[in-house]
């Protein structure tokens, strides 16, 4: 295969060898060692085969090729954004769900609404939507329960929150479809209302019970969550991203990747990690979609060879596993949701299968026990080749820092909180001795390991280069909050890595992409300015990326300048405003 | 099974400036005989005399009288699981301030999931109102109050010294609902027997269902100083769950409280036990009746004009199933 690697038939367009795309006169930091600058790149099958002065790139170009002067621009190798969730911020809003979008409405407006609505979506599918408020009804001298949405929609199944979220009404259709009777247990984080006597619901359902409805109703539609993902995407291109993973999918979701990668518009490769929890959603193939069913999504842009789980809690609920107790705790040391024993089983059968594990850990507690996991999956296993991934790594042991790099495992730091920020101080629990260590970059990075960034949308915004400023400067790229926060900064250099060639190792790509190096896929990118020639603060974060390549198709081209030409973008223009 | 008798929860919300502060140190200070958990959002306004303080953290106050009190965390599920845990200073009452800016509801859901309901139960929801301010309330704020409101089981329309009777007729007509529990006050000077269920401040007989003595034996001494009357009804036949909850939510809206217990038509065998604050009432399944025999005792307070016993009476005989 190697050998024929470069065989082009004849009756190809084009002379043979010439390229197809050739830049010159660019200012192009290209993440080699070898040679960490360039002024010109030539591609070809969407790789480079030529980086170097003009002269390297002469030869490949042909009659056909397209030549474009960057005039001294600064370009590098695409981004990686390791963990974030598109669908999750956008595909609630695009459901097409019952929206009564009155202020304060009473009853009589609520169930106006919902007739209206019944009427407008004619069948026995399900009334979805928001909102009402108890309040009115307590006004009105009403209860809201099922009873009340029985007396007008008894047939067709109704469930309807209230503003504040405090609980979901639903009517007996509605209980009937998700089997909640008398007998049905209370989830652990909510309740399912109930006549204290008879024990029989009265309609409302609080926090944790919305699963149950959930569980019970058609998944989020194919609209919304392409339209999320379609939007998610092209607003990542725009932003210079060319690696990003979707960290918690079922089925549907990787139904809709794959319908978008189809139409050609998936401009980022895709790493999507399918949930080993229901805790966000239920995922009724998992099993099926881990056996193997996952390899029908895989493509060039796409891939399901990811789980993602929920290890420990999180900061603000200082529910996150710590090695020792929380400050001012005697004993309190955070929650595990999953047992060690589970973890560590599940770790070995997934790497045996070439499924990377991705583990959320926030508590250095969580994480040191992921990478026992992981260590017994290498035991048992061998090398499998599969890198696995920690994410968040809030907080790390410093003895678990030379483990990353051992156990070929991915520190991956979101959501992005290392800058001063009401945000990042309301997460900054974690008693003096570890926030001095928290999101430590430099800790992963100066003991030989990989560490990576994430943005964790909906948590942070999408930007990645608001991230990569602040893990340079500790400081608030926005100049609302002076200081420097918790943690050591990196250098620019040291940032660029972690967000480009760390990416493509933590997506097992490296060998291809990640850098801008002869063979390697073409992914770059061109900024409108050189990140070397200011000072990072306040600077980085307003980066606007003028041109996208991926495996040397131009994904975005914020100027329009291949407009016309065989290499017009996919995205140009306007982005989503997230 | 832990068999540790359920804590009682007053949560106390309301705007920021009403006046939640000043009745939290008034419940503070009080002479409630209590070993009592007090959970606030802000440290420094409470108002501690240095010289009951046991011991000080960042985060808790121990008092000499068994009293803590701690600032409210953001997780209240993993506070309240430490304090049920707490084995030397697990308190006997738990008094929660809601953040200005939230929905006590939400509390008071937390307080009913699984891993809780045993263990805690909701004794009274106060929502204290700011007279002068609240009618001005729009957008957002608005809608936060009516969450307040609607959560409450009382009402403390508090500063009621700086309005007119006008005022105070409008704020009824826009934001109060049918049947609404409305203590009008200046500095928060609510009668506590009618804010904290138990302890030496309980206007009712000690209540425990666990033992089958009478009830009557611990009505304690009446105290004709009070504003508040009560009035008990006992009865040997059973009664209509229906009829019942008819009765209490038709109650005179200067009736504050009413608890239990009762002998239940759709429930024959066991105990119900029910307990009334403000506009909310409450009958739940307790012990079996096993020998003893069925019986309904209940105890209602309320003002002296409220507590009429003949018309009392017949709205709890028409009960009789």
């Amino acid at each position: 295969m190697a050998k024929s690697d470069n065989y082009l038939s004849s009756n190809i367009r084009g002379a043979i060898g010439a390229a197809e795309l050739v830049l010159i006169n660019g200012r192009i930091y290209t993440v080699d060692d070898q040679q960490p600058w360039a002024e010109a790149v030539a591609i070809k099958h969407g790789r480079f085969v030529a980086v170097g002065d003009y002269n390297s790139v002469a030869p490949f170009i042909g009659e056909q090729t397209r030549v474009l002067d960057l005039k001294g621009r600064f370009a590098m190798p695409g981004l990686y954004d390791m963990h974030t969730h598109p669908d999750l911020a956008l595909a609630p809003g695009y459901s097409g769900d019952l929206a009564i979008g009155l202020n304060d409405p009473t009853p009589e407006q609520v169930k106006q609404s919902v007739l209206d609505y019944a009427a407008a979506n004619p069948g026995d599918g399900w009334v979805y939507g928001q909102y009402f408020v108890r309040y009115t009804f307590k006004q009105a001298g009403l209860v809201a329960d099922r009873e009340w949405l029985d007396s007008f929609m008894p047939d067709r199944p109704v469930a309807i929150l209230d503003r504040s979220w405090g609980c979901m009404m639903v009517n007996s259709k509605a209980l009937e479809l998700a089997g909640i009777d008398a007998d049905t247990m209370d989830p652990r984080h909510g309740y399912i209302e109930r006549d204290s006597i008879t024990g029989e619901p009265t309609g409302i359902l609080v926090d944790g019970a919305y699963a149950l409805i959930h569980a019970a109703m058609p998944p989020t539609p194919q609209h919304a969550l392409k339209r999320a993902y379609r939007e998610g995407v092209q607003f990542q291109s725009g932003h210079g991203v060319v690696g990003t993973k979707y960290v918690h999918v079922c089925e549907h979701r990787l139904n809709a990747l794959k319908s978008i990668d189809q139409a050609g518009e998936l401009t980022v490769r895709v790493e999507a990690a399918i949930s080993w929890q229901d805790d966000i959603f239920p995922v009724k193939r998992r099993w099926e979609l881990l056996a193997g069913e996952r390899h029908f999504y895989r493509s060039a842009r796409l891939n399901a060879n990811a789980v993602k789980f929920h290890f420990d809690g999180t900061h603000e609920s200082r529910s996150s596993y710590l090695s020792s107790a929380w400050p001012g705790e005697s004993s309190w040391r955070g929650h595990l949701n999953l047992t060690p024993e589970h973890i560590s089983d599940m770790v070995v059968d997934m790497d045996r299968k070439g499924v990377r594990v991705i583990a959320h850990c926030t508590g250095d507690g969580a994480s040191d026990l992921f990478l026992d996991a992981v260590a017994e999956a290498r035991r048992r296993n061998g090398d499998s080749g599969v890198r696995h991934q920690c994410a968040h790594s809030t907080t790390l042991l410093d003895a678990n820092l030379p483990r990353f790099a051992e156990l070929q495992v991915t520190a991956e730091f979101s959501p992005v909180g290392w800058f001063p920020s009401s945000f990042a101080n309301a997460r900054a629990v974690f008693g003096e001795d570890r926030m001095q260590r928290a999101y430590n970059f430099k800790g992963v990075l100066e003991a030989g390991g990989v560490a990576v960034m994430g943005t964790d949308w909906p948590v942070s915004s999408i930007n990645p280069w608001i991230g990569f400023e602040a893990m340079i400067t500790r400081e608030n790229p926005f100049g609302d909050v002076e200081g420097c926060f918790y943690g050591n900064p990196i250098t620019l250099e040291q940032a660029i890595r972690v967000m480009t060639i760390n990416g493509a190792w933590c997506m097992g790509i490296d060998d291809k992409a990640g850098s801008i190096e002869v063979g390697k896929s073409a992914d770059l990118i061109v900024l409108d300015r050189d990140l070397f020639a200011q000072s990072p603060k306040g600077n980085i974060h307003n980066t606007q990326v003028q041109l996208t390549l991926l495996e040397g198709e131009v994904m975005w081209d914020r100027q329009g300048e291949f407009v016309d030409t065989d290499h017009a973008a996919i995205w140009q223009g306007e982005l989503p405003n997230f | 099974m832990n068999r540790r008798p359920s804590i009682p929860v007053t949560i106390v919300s309301g705007f920021l400036g009403a006046g939640k502060t000043t009745l939290l140190n008034r419940i503070l200070n009080s002479d409630h005989g209590l070993r009592m958990a007090v959970m606030v959002n802000d440290f420094g306004a409470i108002n501690i005399d240095s010289q009951l303080i046991v011991s000080q953290t960042q985060t808790t106050v121990s008092l000499t009288n068994g009293c803590i009190c701690c600032t409210v965390e953001s997780d209240l599920i993993e506070q309240l699981s430490r304090m049920l845990e707490s084995r030397e200073n697990r308190p006997e009452y738990i008094v929660i301030e809601a953040s200005g800016v939230s929905n006590p509801q939400k509390i008071a859901n937390t307080l009913r999931y699984p891993q809780f309901r045993n263990a805690l139960n909701i004794d009274s929801i106060v929502t204290v109102v700011d007279a002068a301010q609240f009618d001005g309330l729009k957008g957002e704020m608005a809608q936060l109050a009516m969450d307040q409101l609607d959560a409450a089981d009382i009402i403390v329309l508090n500063k009621i010294d700086q309005v007119s009777d006008e005022q105070v007729a409008a704020l009824r007509a826009r934001w109060l609902y049918p049947n609404v529990r409305l203590l009008q006050a200046q500095h928060c000077e609510v009668p506590l027997e009618l804010i904290l269920g138990v302890g030496r401040l309980s206007s009712g007989p000690k209540l425990k269902p666990v033992t089958t003595a009478s009830v009557l034996g611990a009505v304690p001494e009446p105290d004709h100083s009070s504003v508040f009357a009560t009035w008990s009804w006992r009865c040997d036949q059973p009664l209509s769950l229906k009829a019942l909850r008819q009765a209490l939510a038709a109650l005179p809206a200067n009736i504050y409280r009413a608890k239990g217990i009762c002998n239940i038509a759709e429930a024959p065998r066991q105990r119900s036990v029910l307990h009334l604050v403000g506009s909310r009432s409450e009958i739940n399944l307790a012990e079996d009746w096993h020998d003893a025999k069925p019986y309904s005792q209940l105890i209602v307070i309320g003002t002296h004009d409220a507590i009429n016993p003949a018309n009392l009476q017949a709205a709890f005989e028409k009960c009789i199933a």
